[in-house]
């Protein structure tokens, strides 16, 4: 069972989509902004990271950046949840191996899910 | 002096009635019900922050997601998506104010507010945020903390609330000015008001002011009567008189129109009120250039009357003649009053015929005030040079008995002429009369006045007309 981490300041949308991975079998842990997330995974590194993009403390893109910089969290592919951001997030496929706007289609981001879940066992 | 330079909040209407905008750096709640405006509003006044060069962090304590907020805000056109993320960040710190409390959403908006360089806070959310402190002193402590932090580092702060029902809350001492949003039912109608509350430091135009959301966000009209204008006292009068487009009405007013005067033509419907403003208005020109300002006939239909009595009028589409009509569905009355002033200046207007003031009085959902708004408006018309012709509707459609137009109305006119309906031997006889004409002689008897060819034509006195027997009753 793998490991999921949920990055996103909005509760309701973090708990929505846990709860979506969950009942798909997977673990997941939820974390209010990124550097919440980053401290998370330097205690228990997860197989994979959904994060928004605009929280505060640390956005979406300096979490994805500091885990790029770090040996040890760089191979954890992360998919961006965003509102307004996604056209950024594009430009960086580096940091980011996916991303979706919001409001994005339950079925596309699960598909997403499992194929890099896959991908890397 | 301190320097209290000012945040404007790019609705000019807003900035007019806090003397300028809000004081920069300093604290404001906006409160109001919710769905009375205040996302919007505030919103509003973010982009425009934004615009002039500011940064603007929008934090939220509510379980809506943001992205619901921006599919509301897509529709109107000062939202920019573009701008998310780089100069405006929303965040939300429900779950800090859950887990952490108070004190925690202090720090980390101090934090943020470093971290982005804001230069406007806007806080979404102060009920939510009252409903986890235990007394009202935390609240206080909270506001106190937050708009001290911000004030430090030059930051302005936009309290939102929805709390409407308790008059004074504890915050309401903490802050620099408290606005109020309301929308409520005058009749069937709604009507939207925002009120300056409280103002420190900055003489803010008081009482309840209307305002409307569309494509553009808000707008608002400030109270006409309540804003000054420099130009009004600096006035001289004008002098001359211009022609009615009636030479017997301009010998009846002793040589014509008073320039720069306001004229009121009383009468019943059908009485001749409003074909006398289409003879005013067949005399614009280049030079004294026309506007039609009406609630009854369209543009089409004005010119199809204006032919039919053979008046003629500037042609459709020249510059000399504008015609302005507004239905009469739910209009803001101080709106109208900035269309008709704006309309005016813009296009150099000096023959203006109002069509008719019963426009503006059915927009008045609070009457009382009428007279000192078209007390403002005739006082702004003067001072423009405009000179002004507008009717008023009697009720009484036969009859002799006059009344007054409307208490104190006749005292802010500068002169006055009445049409009347009497019935003779079964014929309907019209008369028209001048009651009043400002610093000058005229003739106060009433004459016969008839539609002819080429429109009004005024008659013999009326008393001679009555006194002599006529042989054939039915065409006199």
């Amino acid at each position: 069972m793998a490991l999921i981490l949920v990055a996103d300041d909005e509760y309701f949308l973090a708990v929505m989509l846990a709860d979506m991975l969950e009942d798909e079998g997977h673990e997941v842990q939820t974390a209010p902004n990124g550097q919440a997330a980053l401290d998370i995974m330097r205690q228990d590194k997860p197989a994979l990271l959904i994060t928004d993009f605009m929280m505060p403390i640390m956005t979406g893109l300096e979490l994805a950046e500091a885990m790029h910089a770090d040996d040890a969290l760089a191979d954890i592919p992360i998919i961006l949840v965003s509102g307004a951001q996604g056209g950024i997030a594009r430009e960086k496929p580096e940091l980011f191996q996916a991303v979706f706007d919001k409001p994005y289609p339950r079925e596309g981001l699960l598909a997403e899910v499992e194929r890099m879940l896959n991908g890397k066992v | 002096m301190h320097d209290m330079s000012r945040l404007t909040t790019g609705i000019s209407g807003l900035d007019q009635i806090l003397a300028g905008g809000f004081i920069a750096g300093a604290s404001y709640i906006i409160q109001g019900q919710p769905g009375a405006g205040k996302t919007i509003l505030s919103n509003q006044i973010a982009f425009s922050h934004l615009r002039d060069g500011g940064k603007v962090l929008y934090v939220t304590l509510l379980a809506e997601s943001h992205e619901r907020l921006f599919q509301a805000l897509d529709v109107l056109d000062y939202f920019d998506r573009s701008k998310l993320g780089n100069d405006i960040t929303y965040v939300s710190v429900f779950q800090t104010l859950r887990d952490e409390g108070l004190d925690a959403v202090v720090k980390l908006l101090r934090r943020e507010t470093k971290r982005q360089g804001a230069t406007l806070l806007v806080f979404d959310g102060l009920l939510n945020a009252r409903d986890r402190a235990e007394t009202d002193f935390d609240v206080k402590t909270f506001v106190a903390e937050i708009q001290g932090q911000a004030a430090f580092v030059g930051c302005s702060v936009l309290f939102l609330t929805s709390s409407s029902v308790k008059e004074i809350s504890p915050e309401h001492t903490m802050v620099d000015g408290v606005v109020e949003l309301t929308d409520t039912l005058a009749g069937v109608r709604s009507v939207r008001q925002i009120q300056i509350r409280k103002s420190r430091g900055s003489r803010a135009i008081g009482g309840l002011h209307e305002f409307e959301i569309s494509d553009v966000g808000i707008t608002v009209y400030p109270r006409l009567e309540a804003l000054a204008d420099p130009a009004i006292a600096a006035l001289e009068p004008a002098t001359g008189r211009i022609g009615s487009g009636l030479a017997q009405l301009d010998t009846l007013l002793g040589g014509g129109i008073p320039r720069g005067s306001i004229t009121l033509i009383a009468g019943p419907t059908g009485g001749g009120k409003t074909t006398l403003g289409l003879h005013f208005l067949s005399q614009s020109s280049a030079e004294e250039p026309g506007m039609h300002f009406g609630f009854f006939e369209t543009p089409h239909r004005l010119y199809a009357k204006a032919r039919s009595l053979g008046i003629a009028l500037p042609a459709s589409g020249s510059p000399d003649l504008t015609l302005h009509w507004t239905s009469l569905s739910d209009n803001i009355l101080d709106k109208l009053g900035d269309q008709l002033l704006i309309q005016v200046q813009a296009l150099g207007i000096k023959r203006l015929f109002i069509d008719g003031f019963g426009g503006f009085e059915r927009a008045a959902h609070h009457r009382p005030r009428l007279i000192e708004f078209f007390a403002s408006l005739v006082d702004r018309l003067r001072a423009l040079g405009v000179t002004t012709l507008a009717t008023w509707e009697i009720r009484e459609i036969v009859g002799t008995d006059v009344t007054a137009p409307a208490r104190d109305l006749s005292a802010i006119l500068d002169n006055m002429i009445l049409l009347r309906q009497v019935e003779e031997d079964h014929r309907l006889v019209r008369s028209i009369s001048v009651q009043k004409v400002r610093d000058g002689n005229f003739d106060s008897a009433a004459h016969l006045i008839e539609f002819a060819e080429g429109g009004l034509a005024i008659g013999a006195s009326l008393h001679h007309e009555l006194a002599a027997p006529s042989s054939d009753p039915i065409n006199g």
